[in-house]
């Protein structure tokens, strides 16, 4: 039970089309994250599974009944909001309770729930508080107690995390990725904070202007990403892309020519790209100090020390609009204005074409998982 | 090193000479406010004859309380006429109540065609002074054959509050956040399941401001009322009866200003209770801001 499907589904506002015919479908138990930036639909998809929004062309299926018209309590499920959404004059008993007032459960029954929930989310010691005499996360805690005493299949979030303070947001990722373990429910997430995504998905749909334009693991999305606009948005700061002339290609690759260097990529070739114009894309953090596979001189202009890492900004001839941005471990020896050789290797390297469609890696995601174990 | 523990913000700061502009400014705003209450005040603790002495004094001699007594001999139907101001704005107020939260619910809510006409026509009424309407309310009220009884002095004044009560109510129910609709919605809550354990509760603060306005206008437009659609003693309210100190000779000024006092006590007792259930930000903890 919890399995949920989307076939086809489009949500419309007037003229236009916010959701654009999306398919997914997510297996019992698994924790689903929705990305992508403001606007992209995400919070609309997730409000029509909740059944907050109407549905204008296709199906949502939940445990293979469609539910389009069904009420948000007979489609069992239960949402968190990002304004947390608490009843300010109930406690936090009463706020919890709530749903099961409504089922008109009986007193024990709703004790023994409420009581149970509490300690989950360890707030035992404020059931007889009110809303406002809460911190943000305990009030966020109180608003997922409310979702856990109706035991939904299926949980959702609405950002539920972005109020939060940056310390806090960590505490509060570590306990849902503990409930969903306990819990054992399948969980719809959205948010547009990458870490969130990265962290607590089993699975991660990137959404695009109301098109889904990855699914896929946390992993495959940073390691494999589909298109540009994935490689973009996964990973902070984001993939740098340079213009590329393909030369050739062979069993071993792609060959392109960077900045006069010939550089073989291991990706499946396809036919007749020579002589096209690509995109090489790179990770700040996989460019390194000195020589690689290829090399370029830059002239950092903004340096940001971390002390775990150096960022370095570099405006590149050709390219003022967009920095190109390298990360280098722990604290390095590169100033401002000062040329520095680096170098990337060509095994770390994306190639896109000029739809932005990314050729395919030849990198086995589960080896890379086992080296980094 | 000298403290300074003055706990107040840089813009909260004033120099002397603007502290006492300020001062000067709120003593004369509460004079003009103030001083017809307290020349009515002192007035009615004054001998009836040292009213008419010259020069006139402003301070009472031999001052006392002897008028609250005696009103109520000179005026023996006066109790009655409390009873039925009271009687009249609590029906009304009550009546609109009932009538306003939740209309003002629904206009703050749900979307429906032609709520702007309506809300602009209830803005429209209300700005019609009710002195132009009596002479057809008259004619609808004899009709109805409801001339000398409350309710023509109810039902008249319920329908000149409720614009107004709806346009209030409806401004502080918009500002209730609609995610506490959702997330019963999703708790399986029904609409008005919603409207009675969640918005209600939380509207009680707005709901309490429109009766103390409601109750004060009720009270204030039954004189018009009462003396258009009414002639029978036993139905009069407190602003006409006032009219029975105006003697065929002479009128009793320290009376009539007791009795004015005691009138509008009740009144008062009322908005003191009412306004003691105001708190402010029962919203709080609802949802981030």
């Amino acid at each position: 039970m919890g399995q949920l499907s989307l076939k086809n589904v489009v949500k419309t506002f007037g003229m236009i089309e916010v959701v654009k015919g999306v398919n997914l479908d997510v297996s019992e138990g698994e924790f689903i994250v929705f990305v992508g930036p403001s606007g992209c639909g995400k919070s609309t998809l997730l409000r029509m599974i909740a059944g907050l929004e109407h549905t204008s062309a296709g199906d949502i299926v939940i445990d293979g009944k469609r539910v389009n018209d069904l009420a948000p309590v007979k489609r069992g499920i239960a949402m968190v909001f990002q304004s947390y959404a608490l009843y300010p004059h109930m406690t936090v008993f009463e706020n919890i309770a709530f749903p099961l007032r409504v089922e008109g459960a009986s007193n024990d029954v709703i004790r023994q729930k409420v009581e149970k929930a509490a300690a989950i989310l360890h707030l035992d010691q404020r059931l007889q508080q009110r809303p406002g005499q809460l911190s943000g996360g305990q009030r966020q805690r109180v608003a997922i107690g409310r979702a856990i005493v109706r035991e939904p299949e299926i949980f959702l979030f609405d950002e539920p995390l972005s109020n939060l303070d940056a310390s806090l947001r960590a505490d509060m990722r570590i306990e849902l990725t503990r409930l969903h373990k306990q819990l054992g429910a399948t969980m719809i997430y959205v948010t547009h904070d990458q870490v969130e995504a990265m962290t607590m998905a089993d699975r991660i749909v990137v959404l695009n202007a109301g098109h889904i334009a990855q699914v896929g693991a946390p992993l495959e999305l940073y390691h494999k990403p589909d298109n540009t606009f994935v490689a973009g948005f996964i990973g902070n700061p984001r993939m740098n892309l340079l213009p590329v002339k393909c030369t050739g290609t062979s069993a071993a690759g792609v060959t392109v020519d960077f900045n006069g260097q010939s550089l073989t990529l291991p990706v499946t070739p396809r036919a007749g790209i020579e002589g096209a114009s690509l995109l090489l894309g790179i990770r700040p953090e996989h460019i390194r100090l000195g020589a690689g596979d290829a090399s370029m001189e830059i002239a950092p202009s903004v340096v940001e020390r971390l002390g775990q890492q150096t960022i370095a900004y570099v405006t590149l001839p050709g390219q003022e609009t967009d920095f190109f941005c390298v990360v280098l471990p722990g604290s390095q020896s590169v100033t401002v204005d000062a040329p520095v050789t680096v170098g990337l290797m060509a095994a770390d390297c994306h190639l896109f074409d000029g739809d932005g469609k990314a050729f395919e890696r030849r990198i086995d995601l589960k080896l890379l998982a086992a080296t980094a174990a | 090193m000298a403290r300074d523990n003055d706990t107040r913000t840089m813009i909260d700061r004033y120099t002397w000479w603007e502290t006492v502009l300020i001062y000067l400014g709120i003593f004369v705003f509460l004079f003009f406010l103030l001083s017809p209450f307290i020349e009515g005040f002192l007035v009615s603790l004054k001998p009836l004859a040292q009213l008419f002495s010259s020069p006139y004094r402003f301070w009472p001699e031999n001052g006392s309380f002897a008028a609250y007594v005696s009103m109520w001999e000179s005026v023996p139907g006066f109790a009655r006429y409390i009873f039925n101001s009271f009687l009249i704005s609590t029906v009304a107020t009550t009546l609109v109540l009932l009538l306003v939260v939740p209309a003002a619910y629904a206009f703050a809510r749900f979307d429906f065609r032609g709520m702007g006409l309506v809300l602009a026509a209830f803005l429209a009424v209300s700005m019609f002074s009710g002195a132009v309407l009596l002479i057809p309310l008259f004619r609808l009220m004899r009709t109805l054959g409801l001339l000398n009884t409350y309710f023509a002095m109810i039902v008249p004044g319920v329908a000149f509050l409720i614009p107004s009560a709806i346009w209030l109510l409806r401004t502080y129910m918009m500002r209730i956040p609609t995610e506490l609709n959702e997330a019963a919605y999703m708790d399986g809550a029904s609409q008005f399941y919603t409207f009675r354990r969640v918005i209600l509760p939380i509207a009680m603060p707005g709901i309490i401001v429109v009766a103390i306005v409601t109750f004060i206008g009720a009270y204030s437009q039954q004189f018009i009322f009462a003396l258009t659609f009414n002639s029978k003693t036993e139905y009069m309210p407190l602003p006409v009866g006032l009219f029975a100190y105006f003697g065929k000779q002479e009128v009793i000024w320290n009376e009539l200003m007791a009795a004015s006092f005691v009138g509008i006590a009740p009144a008062l007792i009322i908005i003191f209770f009412l306004q003691r259930h105001l708190v402010g930000g029962l919203t709080a903890g609802a949802i981030k801001q």
